[in-house]
């Protein structure tokens, strides 16, 4: 009961402390709704496009565009605003229709349609190749209107649009994309990206940070009067271990429940995440008590921690998939328990996983946690002897 | 006075090869105040720390109630552990910190706010007991420091200079439970470098210095170790002479002489004879003006002792 009293008189003064609820509270779900949102933005191609006069064509070629899923398209006044767009990152890719293109294709001619894109960016190059298939289906639209009026008479006009309708009753080839999910290394896209990758950021930022709590008690000199009571030091131990859990527990709770409830992320095989959830949070105990036995004031915790904590957070994948970053970076990033969590959130949200699937990701974890743990008590004892 | 309620026998303690404190020991009991005299790092700290469990001895024993400190946790039961700094949480109130230390005691329900009303009460701060510890000025908190050390029912409490840094108003408040702390029939270790409080409030002063126990004694014990004796001076209108003479007559009375338009009698005892002294006065037919008890202090006896003052 000794223990319980002191992991509620922590509680109970972490409940009046407005910032600490802040970054544990608030904070998290502020950074959740914009890392979501922006990991969203990237699958809309951002298009511009410029009219050198194609008429008619020109503004169908333009409709398509804007009725294409995934596209934006914005008008540019010529080639070179369109290149300079492109260049700054503020376009995606560019179209150019050239002058006289209906004209063009009533007379039966070629029509050469220009994409432009940055030859070294992989996300360009794969807009450009979405805008490249709408231009394709546009043209064979023209080509199919060109060739039914060489062989069977009547107006360009007239076949183009006799070529629409009937493509919606012909035929057609049909190719399924299926996404091999059974290997994918990166989180999915919006929300169910931010939502794990904050959880494992901001449960152990939180927790260092937080060590300053125990300096403050040390400072105090209330472990003293603890200790002078017939509470021994192990109990103190547990006692601080239980508020730190609690606390980390809680702020994983909270980030799941609004992850879950508000943005839709679906946190993928229950008994896994609730495993994965604890583990993360012993993870984030123990290393929130070493601070506090390692930081010598509550100022060095506060600065030092949250430091530390995103350092952590950027090697082990929380701000982007390790997916994309070199070999031996990816190897750095396994030292810290993040990229282990991230990896066990990416096997269960991504590929459908269990908890057979991220045990080893587990086992490290509890590693972790253990080592923390093991080294926090240690380092306790000597400041409560 | 009862029994000896705390015992120490030849405690030592060394931080890196320092001698912190060597071969100390002493005895409180019972309804007694004991205080430990000494100036700053003289090892005061480091034997209260020892004897509430905080710190190993290197050699030597404690005990409270009969019981060894050291191998029993449930002796902490016993004593009430008041630390020199506010050792309280500023962002709890009152009530809260005294709830959860309480707790520590195993105290619970309404037994346990039973004792926080008594400690609050007993320190004057029963109607300050739901505001936060960091709204309260220093002499309050120093208060509820004390209160947090009395939730228990200690038998032995113990005071590591609990009025180090708070007004004179304050400070007569606390040495007034203390003494109220002695009819309880509470053993009170009171720690201080000051050395009005010791002679104001403690039964017995044990002065330490360099972590060694150099004197130990009731105050008359330790200033009759000096070899001076108290001085009474008597100003009085009239025959003067008469008036040392009459002064001589009184049995205890060493010498009495006039000097500097005063009557100046030599005693082993001032206060004790100053009755007496008075009431001579009065026979001889001399109207006295004012008294004056000159004493030898532990001031005093500390210079003799270690050549040197306790406040340095």
């Amino acid at each position: 009961m000794t223990v319980l009293a002191i992991a509620q008189a922590s509680l109970r003064r972490l409940a009046r402390d407005r910032t600490a609820l802040f970054f544990l509270i608030v904070l998290p779900v502020v950074v959740i709704v914009i890392v979501g949102a922006t990991v969203r933005g990237f699958s809309t191609w951002k298009v511009g496009v410029v009219d050198l006069g194609a008429g008619s064509a020109g503004r169908t070629l333009v409709t398509a565009l804007e009725d294409t899923p995934g596209i934006a398209v914005s008008p540019y006044p010529n080639a070179k605003a369109l290149t300079k767009a492109i260049a700054r990152g503020e376009l995606n890719t560019g179209v150019v229709l050239p002058e006289g293109m209906a004209a063009a294709e009533q007379a039966g001619r070629t029509v050469s349609v220009g994409v432009v894109v940055e030859r070294a960016n992989t996300s360009m190059q794969a807009a450009a190749t979405a805008v490249g298939a709408v231009v394709q289906a546009e043209g064979a639209r023209v080509q199919a209107a060109q060739f039914a009026t060489r062989q069977a008479g009547g107006t360009f006009t007239a076949n183009l649009s006799l070529a629409k309708d009937l493509e919606g009753h012909l035929a057609r080839v049909e190719v399924r994309t299926v996404q091999a999910q059974a290997n994918a290394s990166i989180l999915p896209e919006g929300f169910s990206y931010s939502a794990p990758t904050e959880l494992v950021l901001f449960v152990f930022l939180s927790a260092i940070a937080g060590g300053a709590a125990i300096i403050e008690t040390r400072r105090l000199g209330l472990y003293e009067r603890i200790h002078a009571a017939p509470v021994r030091a192990g109990g103190i131990i547990v006692g601080e271990a239980i508020t730190y859990l609690a606390i980390a527990l809680g702020q994983s709770l909270l980030i799941v429940a609004v992850g879950a409830l508000a943005f839709g992320v679906s946190w993928g095989d229950p008994v896994a995440a609730a495993l994965l959830l604890v583990i993360w949070s012993l993870v984030g105990a123990g290393a929130g008590m070493l601070a506090g036995t390692l930081f010598k004031t509550p100022e060095q915790a506060g600065a030092i921690g949250p430091v530390t904590g995103i350092g952590f957070g950027m090697l082990g994948g929380c701000m982007w998939p390790l997916a994309i970053v070199s070999p031996v970076m990816r190897d750095i990033g396994h030292a810290t328990p993040h990229a282990w969590a991230v990896d066990a959130w990416t096997a269960l949200l991504a590929r459908g996983g269990t908890v057979v699937t991220i045990l080893p990701d587990l086992a490290v974890l509890a590693a972790f946690a253990a080592g923390f743990l093991v080294l926090a008590t240690l380092r306790l004892r000597r400041v409560l002897a | 006075m009862g029994e000896d309620l705390l015992r120490c026998d030849g405690l030592r303690r060394t931080f890196g090869g320092r001698v912190a404190v060597d071969d100390v020991s002493l005895h409180v009991a019972a309804g007694e105040i004991y205080g430990l005299l000494g100036p700053n790092g003289a090892g005061k700290t480091t034997t209260i720390k020892m004897i509430c469990g905080l710190l190993d001895p290197d050699a030597g024993s404690v005990s409270v109630g009969g019981r060894s400190v050291e191998r029993e946790l449930a002796v902490r039961m016993l004593i009430g552990y008041v630390p020199q700094d506010v050792a309280l949480y500023p962002d709890l109130t009152a009530r809260e910190n005294l709830g959860f230390l309480g707790r520590l005691y195993h105290l619970r329900g309404r037994e346990l706010s039973a004792r926080v009303d008594e400690a609050l009460e007993l320190t004057d701060l029963q109607s300050r007991g739901g505001d936060r510890v960091d709204s309260f000025s220093g002499g309050m908190k120093r208060r509820l420091n004390i209160a947090a050390g009395l939730l228990h029912h200690p038998r032995l409490l113990v005071l590591d200079e609990p009025t180090v840094g708070v007004d004179p108003q304050s400070r007569h408040a606390i040495l007034e439970r203390v003494a109220e702390f002695r009819r309880r029939g509470m053993a009170v270790l009171y720690t201080t470098h000051y050395m009005e409080e010791a002679e104001r409030v403690c039964d017995r002063v044990g002065i330490i210095d360099h972590g060694r126990l150099i004197a130990e004694g009731t105050r008359r014990e330790l200033v009759d170790r000096l070899g001076q004796k108290d001085r009474i001076e008597l100003s009085a209108e009239g025959d003067l002479d008469a008036l040392a003479a009459a002064c001589r007559s009184v049995a205890g009375v060493e010498a009495a002489s006039v000097s500097d338009g005063a009557v100046q009698i030599v005693v082993g005892d001032g206060r004790r004879l100053l009755p007496e002294v008075i009431e001579a006065a009065e026979h001889a037919g001399v109207p006295v003006r004012s008294v004056d008890v000159v004493e030898p202090d532990l001031e005093a006896v500390f210079l003799h002792l270690t050549g040197t003052a306790l406040r340095e």
